[in-house]
């Protein structure tokens, strides 16, 4: 439970977590999830993203407006760096159950291990989850 | 420490397993609306990450007919113990 | 996301629908006479400063797909234009008010969400 170094130096610098646990296109959680973290960062404030189970998929390369022309969240997703938001973390376990390696994802991440994702879920910082 | 609320019903493996994977010695885990009829000892298997560490609220159980049908490993609590719950811990976070 | 017309505005002899807050109903019936006349009905007068400005503003969202508020368009500017333009005094003194509200009715964009 206690954070690798580098990742409790990430976690002294932050006000809010943003946990994405959907899948995108599906529902609108990964929507809502980057547009709290967007108004929080337009407010000045410093926010960290997890992307844990199938919101590990929102960061999938190649994606596209849905078959009807919906939106998709891919566009916001790139847009988090506009904002300032560098901070990705993704589950490592949550990648491999899926098959995937942080090269299938469209934006730099630090893969956790479960010890880091777990210190992050307790680092006591406003922490939501979507 | 952290208190974990889930509202869905064991139906949405997936809030408990996400839930499941974060979740820590001296965390809690309370099963609020839907998410009561994970605490019949049917849905055990889906509980076993949270370590015995599981609350049910007695008001959403009882609304599903659900009183007398609970694990006895899950600690029944009302909106006070609900209440109590959310003070002994840091921060809380509800998997939807 | 549907948005319905409260007034019109002509622009060399074509209508063009503004909602409520007067940003463009449709984004596609944006040309650069229709950002003139905007700014006109502001009292605003266009400088090539003001359009290379706008031109961030669209570029940002063709990649995003919306319209950015104050920071992202601080930082938007800055990487397209430089450090020196790339700050919030230089865009509110040619925005006045707010340059996020204003550079993206202009741009003919949606009203910036997250927007302070």
């Amino acid at each position: 439970m206690t954070p690798s170094q580098s990742l409790a130096q990430d976690l002294a610098e932050l006000d809010l977590i943003v946990v994405l646990r959907h899948a995108p296109h599906g529902s609108q959680w990964v929507r809502e999830g980057l547009d709290v973290a967007l108004v929080a960062a337009a407010f000045g404030k410093r926010v960290a993203l997890l992307f844990q189970g199938d919101g590990v998929l929102s960061l999938l390369t190649g994606q596209q407006a849905g078959p009807l022309g919906q939106k998709g969240t891919h566009p916001q997703m790139a847009m988090l760096e506009m904002y300032d938001i560098e901070t990705l973390w993704v589950s490592g376990s949550a990648l491999a159950q899926r098959g995937l390696m942080p090269d299938d994802l469209m934006l730099p991440v630090r893969v956790m291990d479960v010890e880091d994702c777990r210190a992050v879920a307790h680092a006591q910082l406003p922490t939501l989850v979507f | 420490m952290a208190l974990h609320l889930i509202n869905r019903s064991p139906q949405a493996e997936a809030a408990y397993r996400d839930a499941g994977a974060l979740f820590v010695e001296g965390d809690d885990l309370l099963l609020i609306e839907d998410a009561c009829y994970a605490a019949l000892p049917a849905a055990a298997d889906l509980l076993t990450p949270f370590r015995g560490r599981v609350a049910v609220l007695d008001e959403d159980l009882q609304a599903r007919g659900l009183s007398g049908r609970v694990d006895a490993r899950v600690t029944i609590v009302d909106m006070t113990g609900f209440v109590t719950l959310t003070e002994k811990h840091d921060s809380a976070m509800s998997w939807f | 996301m549907t948005t319905t017309a409260a007034r019109t505005l002509v622009v060399e002899g074509r209508e063009i629908e503004l909602d409520p807050e007067g940003y463009l109903v449709s984004l596609d019936e944006w040309s650069p006479a229709v950002a003139e006349a905007l700014a006109a009905e502001e009292s605003r007068t266009l400088t090539p400063a003001h359009w290379e400005v706008l031109e961030v503003l669209r570029d940002f969202y063709r990649r995003f797909e919306m319209a950015p508020a104050m920071r992202p368009l601080v930082k938007a500017v800055k990487q397209s234009l430089g450090d020196e333009k790339g700050s919030s005094i230089y865009l509110m003194r040619l925005f006045p008010e707010s340059p996020a509200k204003v550079t993206a009715r202009l741009a003919g964009l949606p009203k910036p969400t997250n927007c302070l």
